[in-house]
């Protein structure tokens, strides 16, 4: 038994084990509300309310998922499969739309289509009777699709351009036309990174406050914060949160159920599948459309956000807008470091187990994504109070003049909650990396009596390469524009550029708000731009 | 493993530098507060409040409802000294949860009359606005509007716009009409009000102004200090809207037109107590209510403090006559109502 549990002891599993107890922990004072005597605001919404928050949320969930499964598809399809005019640089430049936060495009497009929008006012010049709200369910799921689809594209395309050729083409020999090979043998094999993709969208748009808010798309985020904020019964919207929360799960399970217990590693040789030139019609009509999504998800806004900073830029810019820019970037840098780690350590932990106490970690560890901002963040702001309380005494032998409250007014607890809510994007990436490239090298190094540690540096870590670069991407990137946790858990006086668009947009000062939105846009740009060229001078990995 | 050493290195680089850009607020005197409401002038007002009294202001700025619960959540500790929120009703929830504690002074006594405070002296109004109906004056005759149960007309079918009922000042509003007319009639209304609205609600109080100027709606039911700020928007666009609608106060016969202010509290775990009551005694001051209240163009609650010329041009008003502890008392069973009668 101890010999076991020795066995069982190594960097991944203690690290793993850490990092479930410590989202656990302040996880529980949520779930003990759930058991609690309902309110009377529960029972009213209960009564008059849920059903629709439901089947709102169904609705958006449901088109933005497949909308934007089928435009990532579609956009790593084109850019790994077939060569045309532009290729190299729309392949890179699908994944920018990341690089603008949901509600800024939100603010921007319902500007734009306002009555003194620039499209509304274009409409007006041109005589066109058109009068276009974005302001409903249609708009919010057109935002949503258009600002969240690069998740899938990114896993789609990665996995993608990892798959070897050798099945495509035995599928051709065999007498496939080439739809019945997509969707009996590239479609398959593309699964694992297709609804990973597609579940970080999900989780995305449950996720969102600042769209559904600014749109009136009454679905369970805004529901929560409703409850939370105008009711004010957190008990309320903790109950939402577990409905929310339950959905979530069986979205997840749904999806492993039909997985299954099939596997997709694949063990061939890779040689990449030559890419085919578009010809005739295609050559011109199939690239438009990327161009076309590229400049509604990214270049139609930014174009806007330019237009308004020109305007705005002198009362904006100044020391203190430096300071928002510093803020900004360290803070995402290390909780994406962290995450990164810990989610390599945890995918590590799990790799290929059918263990159902791994299994049950891993679920644990990822929960946080499927948690709304605002409830986590008043998870983490009691854990911290809690114990910063325990450790007051310590605090006191350190320093006699001691506040009680010292881990609470800082970063840390910031930086722990960003962890917390963003772990499930980095494992999930990381795994479906692993997923493509199997166990045999690690196995092989293990039986060469490599440690762990060593195996990881030198074998996993450069294999997956790819995947931990995307994971980071998006990690930081989602650190950098979120909203809910920044603003309710920021120390004393420390700013970020998210939260200074939101409170520029709070106050209806909409110009005024597109020079710190632009600065994020530019650094999630620069970001994308850097990680995705950096992978060329990368050494070729010899798999034979 | 030279990577892992590299790697490691720049990590702990950045931790430093993360640990050097935290606020640096350590001052011996010096009060913080928890405000809703964050204008560049505001800034400018506290430098002065620091240069008269050699107090520091440290400002953490959020949501009401963000920084009410996160005043219950530090509880003893927390390191808020005042409590700056832009609606009475939110007020009262901090007060009823006991955030607040009452402060005896009577230059605040004197400054703010005492509808405009807290009845058992937890917080002080500083600024007034009021929610009005905006129309445009191709389409509406200023004789055809009277009072906001008016507009439940059949006449004002599709023609009315206004926020979200999960908007503070809507809740307020319905929240004091409850206190006037009793739950039965604030539910008729609402009834009526929303089988008269133009579109499902969306978008924020300029939006509504914006609608009503693009011929979606006639009316919008919106605050004073929209129209103020449009005016003097970065976006020339704007300014038109601005310029196209007119403003109408209803109720000047019968009840008077809804008021709501931004308002300040010393919460009841406030380090600095003093300060705390200094600072509010200062923007109750004549020398600071008339930048308050401009930057964004609402009405100073010191009498002796002149209103925005824009203000003034609209004349004067009648409000409603109660005090507005009412608008939290009611606010809960104002959301209520309006989630009954389909307001969305």
């Amino acid at each position: 038994m101890l010999s076991r549990l020795r066995r069982n002891v190594n960097i991944f599993s203690v690290v793993s084990v850490i990092a479930a107890v410590l989202i656990v922990v302040p996880m529980l004072n949520i779930i003990t509300e759930i058991f609690s005597t309902p309110t009377p605001a529960w029972i009213h919404i209960r009564d008059n309310l849920l059903r629709g928050y439901i089947v709102n949320t169904l609705i958006l969930v449901g088109f933005v998922a497949v909308f934007s499964a089928l435009l990532g598809l579609f956009g790593a399809y084109m850019v790994t499969r077939f060569e045309f005019k532009g290729r190299k640089l729309l392949s890179w430049f699908l994944i920018l739309p990341l690089a603008m936060p949901s509600y800024i495009a939100a603010y921007a497009y319902a500007d734009m289509f306002s009555y003194t929008g620039t499209i509304a006012r274009f409409f007006r010049r041109l005589n066109l009777p058109i009068i276009i709200n974005m302001m409903n369910m249609e708009g919010a799921i057109f935002i949503f699709t258009l600002t969240l689809f690069p998740y899938v594209y990114m896993l789609t395309r990665s996995a993608l351009s990892k798959q070897s050729a050798a099945f495509s083409e035995n599928a051709r020999l065999l007498g496939a036309n080439k739809i019945r090979t997509f969707m009996r043998v590239v479609l398959p094999l593309l699964r694992p990174a297709l609804v990973a993709g597609t579940l970080l969208v999900v989780l995305e748009t449950l996720n969102d406050y600042g769209v559904v808010a600014y749109y009136n798309v009454r679905v369970f985020s805004f529901a929560i914060f409703n409850t939370w904020e105008n009711l004010g019964d957190t008990q309320a919207a903790i109950r939402l949160s577990g409905v929310l929360m339950l959905l979530v799960f069986a979205i997840i399970f749904i999806e492993r159920m039909i997985r299954g217990k099939r596997q997709y590693s694949i063990h061939v040789k890779g040689r990449p599948i030559p890419r085919i030139p578009l010809k005739g019609w295609q050559r011109f009509v199939l690239p438009s459309i990327l161009w076309i999504i590229m400049i509604l998800a990214f270049f139609l806004p930014l174009a806007q956000l330019i237009y308004y900073a020109t305007l705005t830029f002198t009362d904006v810019f100044n020391m203190g807008f430096i300071f928002l820019i510093i803020n900004s970037l360290t803070l995402a840098i290390t909780a994406t470091l962290l995450t990164v780690i810990i989610a390599l350590m945890l995918a590590n932990y799990n790799r290929g187990t059918q263990n159902n106490f791994k299994k049950g970690l891993l679920k644990i560890t990822n929960l946080g994504y499927a948690i709304p901002g605002a409830v986590i963040a008043i998870a983490v702001m009691i854990f911290f109070i809690d114990i910063d309380h325990a450790l007051f005494p310590l605090y006191r032998l350190i320093d006699e003049n001691s506040p009680r409250l010292v881990l609470s007014s800082t970063l840390i607890m910031l930086t722990f909650a960003f962890v917390l809510r963003f772990m499930a994007i980095g494992y999930n990436s990381i795994e479906a990396s692993y997923d493509k490239v199997g166990t045999k090298f690690t196995e092989a190094s293990y039986s060469l009596k490599a440690s762990k540690l060593k195996t990881l540096l030198q074998v996993d870590i450069p294999m997956i390469k790819h995947g931990l670069i995307s994971a980071a991407i998006i990690v930081f990137i989602d650190v950098i524009k979120e909203l809910p946790l920044t603003l309710i858990l920021r120390p004393t006086n420390y700013n970020t550029l998210a939260s200074e668009v939101f409170r520029f947009a709070r106050e209806e000062m909409l110009q005024e708000s597109a020079v710190p939105a632009l600065v994020l846009i530019f650094i999630s740009s620069t970001l994308i731009y850097i990680l995705t060229h950096y992978k060329k001078k990368e050494v070729p990995i010899n798999v034979r | 493993m030279k990577k892992l050493w590299l790697f490691l290195s720049v990590s702990i680089t950045v931790l430093m530098l993360n640990a050097c850009t935290l606020g640096v607020n350590s001052s011996e005197d010096s009060i913080t507060i928890f405000s809703e409401r964050h204008y560049d002038t505001d800034q400018m007002l506290f430098d002065l409040f620091t240069e008269q009294t050699g107090i520091e202001v440290n400002v953490i700025d959020g949501n009401a409802d963000q920084l009410i619960n996160r005043l219950e959540n530090e509880g003893e500790d927390t390191s808020a000294d005042v409590l700056i929120i832009a609606d009475a009703g939110r007020l009262h929830r901090a007060k009823s949860r006991d955030l607040l504690q009452p402060v005896e002074s009577d230059t605040l006594f004197n400054n703010i009359p005492s509808n405009y405070r807290d009845a058992d002296n937890y917080w002080f109004g500083l600024t007034k606005r009021a929610r009005v109906l905006v129309y445009h004056p191709d389409r509406v005759d200023a004789s055809e509007l009277s009072t906001y149960e008016a507009l439940t007309d059949t006449q004002f079918e599709g023609r009315i716009v206004t926020r979200t009922s999960t908007n503070i000042y809507n809740q307020s509003l319905m929240a004091s009409f409850i206190e006037i007319m009793g739950e039965e009639a604030a539910k008729n209304f609402a009834t009526g009000l929303v089988n008269n609205f133009a579109r499902t609600p969306s978008g924020n109080d300029r939006d509504q102004a914006k609608a009503v100027v693009q011929g979606i709606a006639d009316i919008a039911i919106m605050n004073t200090y929209y129209i103020g700020r449009m005016m003097n928007s970065s976006d020339s666009f704007e300014q038109e809207v601005a310029d196209t609608v007119e403003v109408f106060f209803p109720n000047q016969e019968t009840t008077g037109t809804h008021v709501n202010i931004s308002a300040a509290g010393v919460t009841k775990h406030a380090s600095n107590l003093e300060g705390a009551i200094q600072f509010i005694e200062f923007l109750s001051g004549e020398e600071a209510q008339s930048s308050f209240a401009n930057a964004n163009f609402e009405y100073p609650v010191n009498e002796a403090v002149e209103v925005h010329e824009l203000l003034s041009s609209w004349g004067e008003f009648k409000a409603q006559d109660i005090n507005l502890s009412v608008l939290g008392e009611n606010s809960y069973q104002a959301t209520i109502i309006m989630d009954e009668v389909g307001w969305e």
